[in-house]
């Protein structure tokens, strides 16, 4: 068994399947430099060819189920569409929105249609952290980018991830891991390697969250995307204005 | 910038007029069912309202139980901090004969809020430095505010100096749509009322401002009215006794508990150094000039009482506490023994050198033993008062007197620190599940509370912080606005404990709609708005408020079935601190203190009348009990007063003080129901 650990402050390197992070992770490969000039028109069709084949991969939608512990029936929890490192999640935890995940950069907002404010999701759901695309060799690095902005990049603990070996699930061969976070304690995780993406999670408390009827097809990029014209909220604001009002008590008096 | 008053009046107009619309909507649309002569309202007299039978709707469950009365249904809705003259203290009542005990019926002001020719009334004194805690301050140590010595000024202090994106006032109605707890037609009043001017400055929208010599002063001008967010003023126990000045030196015929009410500013300029309320405790709203307009309607059209008061002096959380309890909270070792708190035992004793700065402005006070810093004044007044009065302060016991966040949070985890641990202290929940009659609390943002409540254990069991959760939680923030100290029930443990219980009890203004509209409304409601829209100043207004309250008689309307049977007690936890002219009647150590509105929404109370019998937040416990049939919560409850008996010389003054009304007087059962629409 393979335990890997992750740094806290590991950079995220582009995922290197769609859009520029694909074509930067090839730049830095010597062997194409070298070649580049004289099969550059050649490449570029090859290129374009497994970004395309790689990019309509990675495009799905997919409904979120999740069964809690000790309870045989599982419960709608939501919708998941995914272009790439995108991902937009509909919950109804909270039903007034919905998130957006960029796990290249990365970030990760809950946006509010009707108020046409966006706002960091920060711990909002933990689904923003765990839902995202992984490295085969080492998911621990993705869930540990998406925690530390999920804690606004104060001081967080490592994940560590120990690889369990293949299994099957729902009819897909999957990569079965377990892994630990600092907020998230101790979980287990099936990746499905074509994917690169968690399709089933049981969670500390014994939760578990699948991804079913996935459908592979192109999403629309307004998905994923912050309509024009929203302004950022951040709960700051509205905490002081709440100091200023009886409900709020202070702690020190 | 100053906010255009024109464009506000505007704002309000229309809102006015989309209310009136969508009540006329809703009358229309109920037809022969509905109106004063209606078969609903028929029904309601003759059912005998005891029976048992129901009458409005068979599947109510509420309709089931037997009441004293024909009001199966009763909403509490508090706002927060406003005095019945700050509100109501320019207003003409509109029932025929109706007289009402104000500052315009008193002379103090003139109508259009001007002084009036006994404007000396409302005077304001500085006091010389005392060696100790007085309550009554001595005569030759009190100076009036003079054009050469003027009284504190009133203060922006945090009121907000312009819009934002994340907080009140927002910068656009989308983003003020976050709240769902008003109509969104009124939803443009939380992006209104921005100040313009820093915090802690002499609020020069107030006409006057830095040369106001003495005594009260109009909030209404050119640049500022009641849709513009002002600074708070402080309230808290021992400053509010204090500014009250009683002494019976001082009683009269017509005030024989002597009570000046002549320190307001003076004491907020003094007790703390950094307090920076001044003299916005002077300030008054015009309902006569358009200010407080649809409480007005409200009063014109229904009952307003004018002798109803705030149960505990000081502020929110003891107030509500004993509006669900008739009592007042104490420290205990959250099994419900008495114990001492460990830190914040009040010392009003002012600091050497000081004028009246208090050596610990505390949340605690063992009024059982006079010794203790503070207690011997206020005690040997009530032992001078021409009446018996039970202190009622068991030895040994610390009593909450100020704001102390509960034992539980929310979610009913423990709160731990130095919140009140879990108390024992029966409530009138208690007694009404005790009878299988249905009752809830609501409040606003209870549901985001409850997420940030999770979030916060989950981050840290042993000290839980709903602040690191809301800045951690973004998407549940609007919940640190759901008000805990508000919610009486959420310190007890016999609701708090069983998630059951808690579930069935507390829940979220939306549900109490939700109730409204389904016909699954409890016998008993209690309406609590969030932070934003609870009318506070500083961090609400009035108009907010109203906009609270006439979203659920709106609801209401729409039902008229369960609008028939159903009563509103519209009030506030407190005056805030605001100055108040009127009687008041010292019943225990805790209270009472000054006046504040309560409005009587029902069939069986139109005809804009004012009610004049002496009342108090217990007196809401004291209808529940005896429409509902309960006995006092306990053997020390405040419900256990006396009905008054009128004074004939005096409608404000009981004969058999101390004394509470049980609300019961002011509607009138006798006659036809009056199905009057709650939004014209």
């Amino acid at each position: 068994m393979r335990v890997i650990k992750v740094s806290q402050k590991v950079p995220i390197k582009p995922c290197g399947l769609v859009g520029t992070g694909f074509l930067d992770d090839y730049r830095d490969i010597d062997v194409i430099r070298d070649f580049a000039r004289a099969a550059s028109l050649a490449a570029a069709f090859f290129g374009l060819a497994v970004l395309s084949m790689a990019a309509r991969a990675q495009q799905f939608s997919a409904d979120i189920v999740r069964t809690p512990t000790g309870v045989q029936a599982e419960a709608a929890a939501g919708k998941i569409y995914v272009s790439g490192n995108k991902v937009r999640i509909e919950t109804p935890d909270v039903s007034d929105g919905y998130f957006v995940v960029d796990a290249r950069v990365p970030h990760s907002y809950f946006v509010r249609p009707d108020q046409h404010v966006f706002m960091d999701s920060r711990q909002s759901s933990q689904l923003t952290q765990i839902l995202v695309p992984v490295d085969l060799d080492n998911p621990c690095r993705q869930w540990q980018a998406m925690s530390i902005i999920a804690v606004a990049n104060s001081p967080n603990g490592a994940w560590t991830c120990q690889r369990v070996g293949h299994s099957t699930v729902g009819g897909l061969d999957t990569i079965e891991y377990r892994a630990s976070g600092p907020k998230a304690g101790v979980m287990r995780s099936w990746i499905d390697p074509r994917l690169k993406w968690p399709v089933r999670l049981i969670m500390a408390d014994g939760t578990a969250v699948d991804l079913k009827n996935i459908q592979e097809q192109p999403q629309p990029a307004s998905l994923f995307e912050i309509p024009p014209g929203y302004r950022k909220f951040d709960p700051k604001a509205l905490l002081e204005r709440i100091k200023q009002s009886d409900v709020w008590v202070d702690p020190q008096q | 910038m100053h906010f255009d008053t024109k464009l506000k009046r505007n704002k309000r107009w229309l809102l006015t007029t989309a209310l009136t619309i969508a009540a006329a909507v809703s009358f229309i649309s109920v037809g022969p069912n509905h109106g004063p002569n209606s078969a609903i309202a028929a029904e309601a007299q003759s059912n005998g309202h005891g029976n048992g039978n129901g009458h409005g709707n068979n599947n109510d469950p509420a309709d089931q139980v037997k009441t004293e009365s024909p009001i199966k249904h009763v909403i509490i809705l508090i706002g927060e901090n406003r005095g019945l003259d700050h509100t109501f203290g320019i207003y003409k009542p509109k029932g025929r004969g109706e007289t009402i005990s104000n500052l315009l019926s008193k002379g103090i002001v003139n109508e259009d809020g001007t002084s009036g020719p006994n404007f000396k009334l409302s005077q304001q004194f500085a006091v010389s430095p005392q060696p100790a805690y007085y309550i009554g301050a001595p005569d030759n140590a009190k100076t009036p505010y003079s054009a050469g010595s003027l009284m504190p000024q009133p203060n922006t202090a945090g009121t907000p100096s312009a819009q934002s994106d994340t907080g009140a006032p927002f910068k656009s109605v989308a983003e003020a749509s976050v709240e769902t707890d008003i109509s969104s037609d009124d939803t443009v009043l939380l992006t209104t009322g921005a100040s313009g001017l820093p915090n802690n400055v002499t609020d020069t929208r107030i006409p006057n401002a830095g040369k106001i010599a003495n005594g009260l002063f109009p909030l209404q001008g050119p640049n500022i009215d009641d849709d513009d967010y002002t600074g708070d003023t402080t309230h808290r126990y021992f400053t509010a006794f204090q500014q009250q000045d009683c002494s019976m030196a001082n009683a009269t015929k017509d005030n024989p508990t002597g009570c000046l009410n002549d320190l307001f500013p003076f004491v907020m300029d003094t007790y703390s150094a950094s307090n920076k309320s001044e003299g916005n405790s002077m300030g008054f709203y015009n309902a006569e000039k358009g200010q407080a307009s649809v409480l007005k309607k409200l009063a014109d059209r229904f009952t307003l009482s004018d002798n109803f008061h705030q149960s505990v002096l000081g502020g929110t959380g003891a107030n509500h506490f004993l509006l669900g309890t008739g009592d007042a909270g104490f420290w205990s070792d959250g099994k419900g023994h008495a114990t001492v708190p460990p830190s914040s035992i009040a010392n009003p004793t002012p600091k050497t050198g000081t004028v009246n700065q208090y050596t610990v402005d505390g949340n605690f006070t063992a009024c059982g033993d006079t010794s203790q810093p503070g207690i011997q004044p206020i005690v040997s007044y009530l032992k001078a008062l021409p009446y018996k009065v039970n202190v009622n302060c068991q030895p040994g016991h610390y009593y909450m007197v100020n704001n102390v966040n509960p034992g539980y949070l929310p979610n009913g985890a423990l709160s731990g620190g130095t919140n009140l641990p879990p108390s024992p202290v029966r409530t009138i929940g208690d007694a009404l599940m005790e009878k299988h009659i249905t009752w809830a609390y609501y409040g606003g943002a209870y549901n985001d509370a409850v997420a940030l409540s999770n979030a916060a254990v989950a981050a840290n069991p042993t000290n839980p912080d709903l602040t690191a959760a809301a800045l951690a939680d973004p998407a549940h923030a609007l919940g640190v606005a759901y008000c805990q100290i508000c919610n009486p029930f959420q310190y007890a443990t016999s609701i708090m404990a069983d998630p059951k219980t808690r579930a069935e009890h507390v829940k979220d203004t939306s549900d109490l709609l939700t109730a409204i509209k389904n016909n699954t409304l409890p016998s008993v409601s209690f309406g609590k708005p969030d932070g934003l829209l609870d009318g506070h100043p500083q961090s609400s207004k009035v108009d907010l408020y109203e906009a609270y309250v006439q979203n659920i008689l709106a609801a209401l309307d729409a039902n008229p079935r369960l609008k028939a049977e159903t009563a509103v007690f519209v009030t506030w936890d407190e005056a805030g601190g605001y100055y108040d002219s009127g009687f008041i009647q010292p019943i225990d150590f805790f209270g009472d203190g000054p006046r504040i509105p309560l409005l009587i929404v029902s069939p069986y109370s139109t005809g804009g009348k004012i009610n004049h019998t002496y009342a108090d937040h217990a007196s809401v416990l004291k209808f529940v009990e005896r429409n509902w049939k309960l006995e006092p919560l306990t053997s020390r409850s405040r419900d256990n007063l006396p009905n008054p008996k009128a004074r004939k010389d005096n409608a404000y003054i009981p004969a058999n003080m101390p004394a509470i009304a049980d609300l019961f007087d002011a509607f009138d059962f006798h006659g036809r129901p009056n199905n009057l629409t709650y939004a014209n």
